[in-house]
């Protein structure tokens, strides 16, 4: 291939439009690691044969895209133009759903949305809640565009931006740009992305040293998925961004971090990284400049704290990834010991887009005035996955400044089942538990920090009624003590101590003097940890016990679990709305259940090893849990 | 580079720092205590254990910071007393003590930080050993700060963190240094046997681990042998005028940045790999290229790893008025591949470049090459030429006094130039420093015993920069004591570089005189003899160790023609300007001077060629001064020759030796 001169990105871009314009439409399908799961890629497959069975080849053209973010509905299609979005195909729907949508004109019903609180059938993509709240930056070409196709980048806007700024050829305007939109780490630190460049472009300058730049792509925090997403959706967004943010500062190098878990997204990088290679977007004289820039990509092994950023750069070493103390900033001395520029996947997706529509329209997204100063507020949009007791799991970028009573209630649907909201996790592990009450928190770095949460990367675990808040501090506690890399000791002996003492709480064990005992050792590891990850990391216990401390109390006084959690603190007993259908007896795994046919049964609470299995097959709601 | 000096506020009293230095070292030199366990003072800050948390305050915000790894770099408030610090303090070392009971240290440290309650973190996990490693880490930093090497290191994460060797296995890599055991402050690494069976390794542990220490801590800001390692001197001699440049014509080049120890780190040596003689070597001052692509010879457009270049290399290369350091990498490689000094080579090529440019040999002579200075493609050809038996590298090959010969014999060149152009004593071609106006160096040099090399009596500092041997006494004493100290470095085995390479801090406190010798280095040495061998030995007796051997050498030298007082004299260029523009360069400087203090004339009154012809007389005059000086103070005739009592006292007047000397006393 040949490699590219500024003005070829215009003539690909139009040659790819007049390509989509030949056909009369395109049916779009999602290749995310969701829908995959779902047996999406045979779902991408069964289409393109149909559509050639049915000899509409000419006509529609099947794409395989990145994740569209509904990931509870997968597989997903949706039919252009006119926007039909369908769920849950399976192999066996294909047929019948190109038959009725494109021969017969005639959407296919069963297959088609249904909103889960009104339970009205949205034909249109644009009708769903789930994306209508949503605005689009870091995410704008999902399902659009094949991933794997550098040419659909280019079509829609791809790689315009890093052209733009090489015939300006004025690399100091383009961080006084990212400055100006207020943009702040979308890893979770929430740092001005524009001072953390002109910082490192300083110190590299004063040293006459090279300068590095990272993207960071090492997403550990449990049930989140954006990076991932992204990466799979659009991976040259990133590129591009790191392309512009590496001629800003004048790097040569760059580095993506990637973990070793994210197959699918490592895959779709390699792809990117070698069809820009071809097009000679990366490499040397790019564009025909003289601007060098190659990207290598690293592979995580999967540790937690490795999204630390020293402890990245200390991984991409070949050390062991344990974090250093940060008095010296990266930006100063991080990967090498050389100047180092560290952005998460999210942040250098939006670079492209801050530069094409400018700083002025990116910052009148959000919340504060940021034209002068980054920290005044929160500009963009931010990415969440949306997970947990919510009916519409899945992807979702909002606007900063939003509720998250918006996100959970409206963008999510609501909380399946019929069950009560209780708290949303946000911030990842080491995020907090916010209550109903505060569901009018609005979403911004500085409000999250405010409620005892924080933004971090953007995790969004939706939590109901039975969910017992115990539990899930202990649950988190447990995650973050074998995540610990345990270099300083508060993090390594104080979570492994927190772990300990939630434990024989929530096994009834606890004692009174325990809570104080908690909020003590949470303080010494929040002030005196070596880094970040270990100075969070007691925010689960203590933003329950800011918000839950009664559940904490009943564990520990009344040894009680209100939410039928904590199995030592429960007990399966059967009332009389039992009419002796013997269906729990027949399925209890320890036979703790004993009874006649037609007569009420009881269980033995010695035998009981409170699996729930009776609860649950129940059909006369006769199982109780106290 | 200046200090920048800042005043901080410690415990509301005012302190001025030195700007980025650790807090806690401002706040040890306050004498504030400040408890710490994997802090150690020879080692980098480590952070772990968070003991030495102290409260700062920056644009109105407090935060606790660890003073060990803290670099103050503006004017903050610091509390080392606070509730808040000494509360965190005592819940550490209540963590510590739940898990770590019976150590001594641990003990120690909590009742410092009130801490007593030994069940408020009792678990599983505690270990009453009371020899259980605490995890503070200072094993790792050993092995890797003061061998560089990485044999010992954490594994585990989270609370199963732990030190063990790769694998979980003993690291056959392990050479026994024990910096570990040394550095451990609970016992934890035992020492289970010495292999050596020195009398008294104790003895050899403590004085070795301050040097370790010392290379830990001050190389950095000392030579950076571990960084650079002799290639430093590139930089230092050309900022001393002391760089030969172009056959010993000049002492420094506008060029010479391109081919320094900078340029050479940051784009040609390998780094962050301990690159040493042998294993364990704390100094690792050998510095290797890797993936060096030849452009010349035999291996052309092969990539291979060149050892070094070291300063004498890149040095002979300046010499050779060739400053580009692909050059000298290419040249030291073939060298080395070949068997040839880099030093006698450059040496050699030099004085064949100014005999060339000079017109004393021609195209025809060089086999059509062009031998001006700088001519570095023609320098490699020679060298391959030098190698394959062939053309007039092999001309190049005998050295300068052969090459001197045969000029004046088969081309009637001017004699008296290129005696004195030809930088050789004895047939051995001079090492890379330009010694005119050091005088005891021209006797360093001259007089060694196996010819004009660096290794016995390296004074042009000692003399000429910091002038602190000034008279003939003082020069004659220098060029007894130190041939004499660095011969027993060759007789023990023992490398000289850890000697004077690195210098301790206390070295301050002596005068320079003493301070040359770097006392406190000389007894470490000392000790390492006693400990291996039990025997004690103070300088009088390494001074007759060395002597014996030195004499000896010297009765050889005497045996093979080469030991007489003619054999110690060097050619003038080794003493001053030869030619005009030699002169001209450093006339200012040196020359004019001279003409006016010792022979009282203004220089202005002079012609050069006058001038010139003054100051050759003088030094020449005070060159056989030195000479006899020396003599006399090492027991030698005044044609140089050992006396017969000076064998005598030294018990080696074997009769087969003193036959040797006896006719000539």
């Amino acid at each position: 291939m040949a490699k590219l001169k500024i003005q070829d990105i215009e003539k690909i871009a139009k040659h790819e439009v007049e390509k989509a314009a030949k056909y009369k439409g395109m049916i779009m399908v999602c290749t995310g690691t969701g829908c995959v799961s779902a047996n999406g890629f045979n779902i991408l497959n069964k289409m393109k044969e149909v559509i050639k069975k049915k000899k509409l080849s000419n006509e529609y053209l099947v794409i395989g895209t990145g994740c569209m973010g509904f990931c509870a509905m997968g597989p997903i299609a949706v039919f252009q133009p006119e926007g039909t979005f369908y769920q849950k195909i399976k192999e066996e729907d294909v047929e019948e759903l190109i038959e009725s949508h494109i021969i017969n004109s005639k959407p296919l019903e069963r297959l088609l949305h249904r909103d889960p609180i009104t339970d009205k059938v949205n034909e249109k993509i644009e009708d769903i809640k789930f994306f209508s709240k949503q605005q689009l930056i870091a995410l704008r070409n999902k399902g659009s565009i094949d991933p794997e196709n550098i040419d659909h980048y280019i079509a829609y806007d791809g790689y315009k931006a890093l052209k733009d700024v090489v015939i300006k050829n004025d690399p100091d305007s383009v961080i006084k740009e990212i400055i100006s939109s207020g943009i702040r780490g979308r890893g979770g630190g929430g740092f001005p992305t524009g001072i953390k460049w002109e910082s490192g472009k300083k110190a590299a300058k004063e040293r006459d040293e090279v300068i590095y730049v990272i993207c960071n792509a090492d997403e550990g925090d449990p049930g989140a998925f954006m990076d991932r997403s992204i990466i799979e959706t659009d991976p040259h967004t990133v590129i591009e961004g790191m392309l512009i943010g590496a001629y800003a500062v004048g790097a040569t190098e760059g580095i993506i971090y990637i973990r070793k878990e994210y197959p699918l997204a490592l895959n779709r990088l390699k792809i990117a990284l070698k069809q820009a290679s071809e097009y000679g977007l990366l490499g040397k004289n790019i564009l025909g400049t003289d601007f060098n820039f190659t990207i290598h990509i690293h592979r995580g092994a999967g540790a937690f704290v490795c999204g630390e950023s020293s402890a990245l750069m200390a991984s991409i070493s070949g050390r062991a990834g344990e974090p250093r103390a940060k008095y010296v900033h990266n930006v100063e001395y991080g990967f090498r010991n050389k100047p180092t520029i560290l952005n998460n996947v999210e942040t250098w997706a939006n670079i492209p887009v801050i530069i094409n529509r400018g700083s002025k329209w990116f910052s009148s997204i959000g919340t504060g005035d940021v034209s002068k100063n980054p920290w005044n507020g929160s500009s963009g949009t931010k990415v969440f996955s949306l997970v947990g007791d919510i009916n519409n799991t899945g992807l979702v970028e909002i606007p900063m400044g939003i509720t998250l009573r918006e996100i959970i209630e409206e963008i999510g649907g609501g909380i399946p089942n019929g069950r009560k909201f209780k708290a949303v996790q946000t911030g990842g592990p080491s995020g907090g538990c916010i209550p109903a009450e505060k569901l009018d928190t609005i979403v911004d770095f500085d409000s999250l920090s405010e409620a005892g949460s924080m933004m971090g990367s953007g995790g969004m675990i939706v939590m109901d009624d039975k969910t017992c808040m115990v539990d899930i501090a202990r649950y988190f506690i447990n995650f973050l003590m074998d995540e610990s890399c345990g270099k300083c000791t508060p993090c390594r002996e104080g979570l492994f101590s927190l772990n300990n003492i939630l434990k024989r709480i929530s096994e009834g064990n606890g004692k009174e003097s325990d809570i104080e005992l908690l909020e003590e050792i949470c303080e010494t590891i929040k002030e005196t940890s070596l880094c970040q990850l270990g100075s969070s990391a007691p925010n689960p216990v203590l933003s329950t016990l800011k918000y839950f401390k009664k559940e904490y109390e009943e564990h520990i006084i009344e040894k009680k679990c209100r939410a039928g959690i904590c199995k030592p603190l429960i007990v399966y007993s059967i009332n009389n709305q039992c009419t002796g259908c013997t269906l729990c007896a027949r399925n209890c795994p320890v036979n703790a259940i004993e009874g006649k046919a037609k007569e009420i049964h009881v269980i033995d609470s010695e035998k009981c090893i409170k699996c729930g299995i009776c609860a649950e097959i129940c059909k006369y709601d006769a199982v109780e849990v106290k | 580079m200046a200090v920048e000096k800042i005043k901080i506020l410690v415990d509301n009293k005012e302190v001025e720092v030195v700007k980025n230095s650790y807090l806690l070292q401002v706040l040890q030199k306050e004498g504030i205590e400040i408890p710490t366990l994997c802090h150690h003072k020879d080692l980098t800050p480590n952070g772990t254990c968070r003991l030495c948390i102290v409260e700062i305050e920056k644009n109105n915000k407090k935060k606790l910071v660890t003073s060990c790894n803290y670099p103050v770099s503006e004017s903050i408030k610091v509390e080392t007393k606070c509730q808040k610090v000494i509360k965190h303090r005592k819940n550490l070392m209540e963590m510590y003590l739940g898990r770590w009971p019976n150590v001594p240290i641990i003990q120690q440290l909590a009742k410092k930080c009130g801490a007593s309650d030994k069940e408020k973190y009792k678990s599983e996990l505690t270990d009453e050993n009371p020899k259980a490693c605490v995890l503070c880490g200072h094993c790792v930093k050993a092995c890797e700060e003061f061998i560089q090497e990485k044999i010992i290191d954490f594994a585990g994460r989270g609370i199963k963190r732990h030190i063990t060797m790769p694998f979980g296995e003993v690291d056959p890599h392990c050479i026994g240094c024990t910096s570990c055991a040394f550095v451990c402050p609970t016992g934890a690494i035992e020492i289970i046997d010495d292999m050596n069976h020195p009398v008294d390794a104790e003895m050899i542990r403590n004085y070795g681990m301050k040097i370790n220490a010392e290379m830990a801590t001050l190389d950095k800001n000392q030579c950076r042998m571990r960084e650079v390692g002799t290639a430093n001197i590139v930089d230092v001699m050309d900022a001393y005028d002391l760089l030969p440049v172009m056959n010993y014509r000049y002492g420094s080049h506008k060029d010479t940045w391109k081919t320094d120890s900078k340029m050479l780190k940051k784009k040609y040596f390998t780094q962050d790999t301990p690159d040493g003689c042998w294993k364990g070597c704390s100094m690792a001052c050998a510095k290797a290229v890797d993936n060096f692509e030849l452009k010349t010879g035999p291996y052309k457009g092969d990539k291979v790893v060149v050892d070094g270049p070291e300063y004498e290399t890149a040095a002979g290369c300046t010499n050779m008025g060739c400053f580009d350091p692909e050059f000298a990498i290419e040249f030291n490689f073939y060298c080395d591949t070949y068997g040839v000094d880099t030093i006698s080579v450059a040496t050699c090529m030099a004085f064949v470049m100014e005999a060339y440019e000079a017109g004393c040999i021609k195209k025809e002579h060089t086999g059509g090459k062009e031998l001006k200075f700088g001519a570095s493609a023609e320098v490699l050809e020679c060298l391959h030429e030098m190698a394959r038996g062939k053309g007039f590298g092999v001309d190049v090959g005998h050295g300068i006094r052969w090459l001197k010969n045969k000029w004046i014999k088969e081309y009637n060149a001017d004699a008296q130039f290129l005696q004195d152009i030809g930088m050789e004593v004895k047939g051995l071609e001079f090492s890379e420093y330009v010694c005119k106006e050091s005088l005891a160096q021209q006797a360093g040099y001259s007089m060694a015993i196996k010819g004009p090399q660096h290794d016995e009596a390296w004074l042009i500092f000692m003399d000429m920069v910091n002038n602190q041997i000034p008279t003939f006494e003082d020069k004659a004493e220098a060029l007894h004591y130190y041939p004499l100290w660095r011969t027993w470095f060759g007789l023990h085995g023992l490398c000289k570089l850890l000697w004077n390479d690195v210098v301790p801090l206390s070295n301050k406190k002596y005068k320079p005189q003493v301070a040359a010798k770097v006392p406190e280095h000389v007894e470490d040495f000392f000790k390492f003899y006693e400990g291996m061998t039990g025997k004690p030995l103070d300088e009088e007796g390494m001074l007759n160790q060395s002597a014996r051997v030195y004499n000896l050498q010297r009765v050889m030298s005497v045996m093979l023609g080469y030991g007489t007082r003619k054999d110690d004299i060097p050619p003038y260029r080794a003493m001053g300007p030869v030619t005009k523009e030699e002169f001209e360069s450093r006339a200012e400087k040196y020359y004019d001077k001279q003409i006016k203090d010792i022979f009282d004339i203004n220089p202005e009154e002079k012609s050069i060629e006058e001038k010139m012809k003054m100051i050759r007389k003088h030094r020449e005059d005070q060159y056989q001064r030195v000479l006899d000086a020396t003599y006399k103070r090492r027991g030698w005739t005044k044609n140089g020759i050992p006396k017969i009592e000076r064998l005598k006292q030294l018990g080696i007047d074997l009769p087969e030796i003193v036959d040797i000397v006896k006719d000539m006393q």
